[in-house]
């Protein structure tokens, strides 16, 4: 039992990192219509950057910085790589562009910090278990949880109240009628582009922490987060959360009895959804059905 | 300056002005050189059959379709193949076919959309011309009737404070009582000093509150003329525009 949550627990984890990646996944999918292959990169600069600057901002300081770092990125790499392409209808032109620069930040990021795993550390008091029967629950890991949770509550006012995320969830269903009323969607889809590549900087420093650094990070994360919008629902941030949650415990609980499996159950579950509900769970036209 | 009695558009400050322009829609070519004015204060209808090009003309004009050769002018400045967002900041506003109501937005989000720019135009006065949208505005976009929709659609760009407003067939499956009552916001506006770009497919209605008319078909102006000398000919308003005129 206690083995079982255990792994369960891992898995919450590990899909609360799938979670933050399909989140920005889905955002630059259904406005920048973009399927970015190379969100993976993103986290790793985020984990990167954070590892590199906590010597002289500490954990707290890199753990701010570092997605920072990875929104501020993606807004050069959207303004100047990206954005020429938006005029082409094809996603096959931005597929191919992003899918080679992940592997160029995957490259680059071995030649800077090298091909080995690095620790990331994190404060020692975050460290130790909150109880002896539940070791695995480190203050880290609830941190994780609650940093996770209130930028996804932060997301969700933001795209329910404030006027840019008003603009953002009109721009999903019509770009063309957002922009006849005067707003600049050149810029929308760069914040909307930054506003991704910052949730998976995010996910990046909040996964060092548990999993440690390495160059390939970012790619062994994001075929899990794309199964997490399929599952979850093409179009519904909120299901891209359960989507990542779900296919996180599922691949946790199945370590416990079956550890081969493990990441082939993901495959499985994406697998059977899309046989019963084909538009996934949530899966509707739009954000927040 | 000599004034064309007949053509009362000619006298006023021009605020819109189409020389020969071409738009395609990848490799098939739709609009072969179109020429259209808009006078200060005016409302101009532009008619047509099915297919003629009156929505790619609209869409051109606002910079959602690319002009290939030609100009456009509006307000003072040539905005050819300037962003729609551009030419919408300028004082443009457009009531797209179809209405293109945000259907997963409440009629309130629909209404913060547009970037509004100052003027006496505000979601209060909004409200006040259409009380319905203010009754309704915690309700989805898709829930509302036809009438509201459109109303909406109308509303979204008054909060630009246009002084150009392009309308591409408002009156679109309304039941006859709405229709009245947008024609009735159209001349509204105009009293206001907009000038009216107004696509229609009813023509009885658009040539009774017109000054004057161009007749699109296949891509290119057919006729031009006043309102009046249109709706006095009913041959040819069948013939070129599919529609009697009585
Ligand atoms: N997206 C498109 N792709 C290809 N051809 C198009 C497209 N939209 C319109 N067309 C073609 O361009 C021509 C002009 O269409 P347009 O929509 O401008 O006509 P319209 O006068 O507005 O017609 P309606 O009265 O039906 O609204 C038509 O032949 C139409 O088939
Ligand atoms: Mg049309």
């Amino acid at each position: 039992m206690q083995l079982l949550l255990f792994n369960a627990f891992n898995g919450l984890i590990q899909g609360v990192f799938y979670a933050l990646m399909a989140l920005g996944l889905a955002l630059i999918l259904s406005l920048n219509s973009v399927i970015n292959m190379a969100h993976g990169g993103f986290l790793v600069i985020g984990a990167y950057l954070a590892y590199t600057l906590a010597p002289y901002l500490g954990f707290w300081g890199a753990l701010v910085v570092g997605p920072i770092g990875a929104a501020v990125i993606g807004l050069f790499v959207e303004r100047i790589l990206i954005r020429p392409l938006y005029k082409r209808p094809d996603p096959l032109y931005t597929l191919l562009l992003t899918f080679g620069l992940a592997l160029i930040i995957e490259d680059l990021t071995r030649t800077i910090w090298g091909a080995q795993g690095l620790p990331f550390q994190v404060p020692a008091a975050l460290n130790s278990p909150i109880s002896s029967v539940l070791f695995f629950i480190t203050g880290y890991r609830l941190l994780v949880v609650g940093i996770t949770m209130a930028v996804m509550l932060g997301l969700y006012f933001l795209l329910r109240y404030s006027r840019l995320g008003i603009r953002i969830r009109a721009g999903t269903l019509d770009l063309e009628t957002v922009s006849a009323l005067g707003v600049n969607i050149y810029l929308l889809r760069a914040l909307n582009f930054g506003l991704g590549c910052l949730l998976a900087g995010l996910a990046g420093v909040l996964a060092a922490g548990i999993l440690g650094l390495t160059p390939p990070m970012g790619s062994s994360l994001i075929m899990p987060s794309f199964v997490a919008i399929i599952v979850g629902g093409v179009g519904s941030l909120v299901g891209s959360i359960l989507g990542g949650l779900l296919i996180g415990v599922a691949a946790g609980i199945t370590t416990t009895y079956y550890p081969a499996a493990s990441e082939a159950v993901i495959y499985l579950i994406m697998l059977i959804v899309l046989v019963i509900r084909p538009r996934g769970l949530l899966g509707q036209e739009g954000l927040f059905e | 300056m000599e004034a064309a009695p007949s053509r009362p558009g000619n006298e006023r400050k021009t605020v819109l002005e189409a020389h020969d322009i071409h738009a395609y829609y990848g490799k098939s070519h739709i609009l072969h050189g179109v020429s259209l004015r808009l006078g200060e204060g005016e409302i101009v209808t532009v008619l047509g059959r099915n297919g003629a090009g009156k929505t790619t003309t609209m869409r051109s004009l606002m910079g959602l379709t690319t002009v290939r050769e030609g100009r456009v002018q509006m307000l003072g400045h040539d905005v050819t193949r300037w962003p729609a967002y551009k030419i919408a900041r300028l004082g443009v506003g457009y009531v797209p076919e179809g209405r293109k109501i945000f259907g997963n937005l409440t009629v309130l989000e629909n209404l913060v959309v547009p970037e509004a720019r100052s003027g006496p135009w505000t979601l209060d006065r909004v409200f006040k011309l259409f009380p319905r949208l203010g009754e309704r505005k915690a309700q989805l976009g898709r829930q509302l009737s036809g009438g509201e929709q459109e109303m909406l659609s109308i509303a979204r760009p008054l909060l630009l404070n246009p002084r150009i407003m392009l309308l591409d067939e408002p009156s679109q499956g309304l039941a006859p009582l709405i229709v009245q009552e947008v024609m009735q916001v159209v001349r509204s506006m105009r009293d206001e000093g907009l000038s009216v770009l107004l696509v229609e497919q009813n023509v009885p209605l658009s040539l009774a509150i017109a000054d004057r008319a161009y007749i699109l078909d296949d891509g290119k102006v057919v006729y031009s003329g006043t309102a009046a000398e249109l709706g006095a000919n009913h041959e040819l308003v069948e013939k070129l525009a599919g529609a009697t005129a009585h």
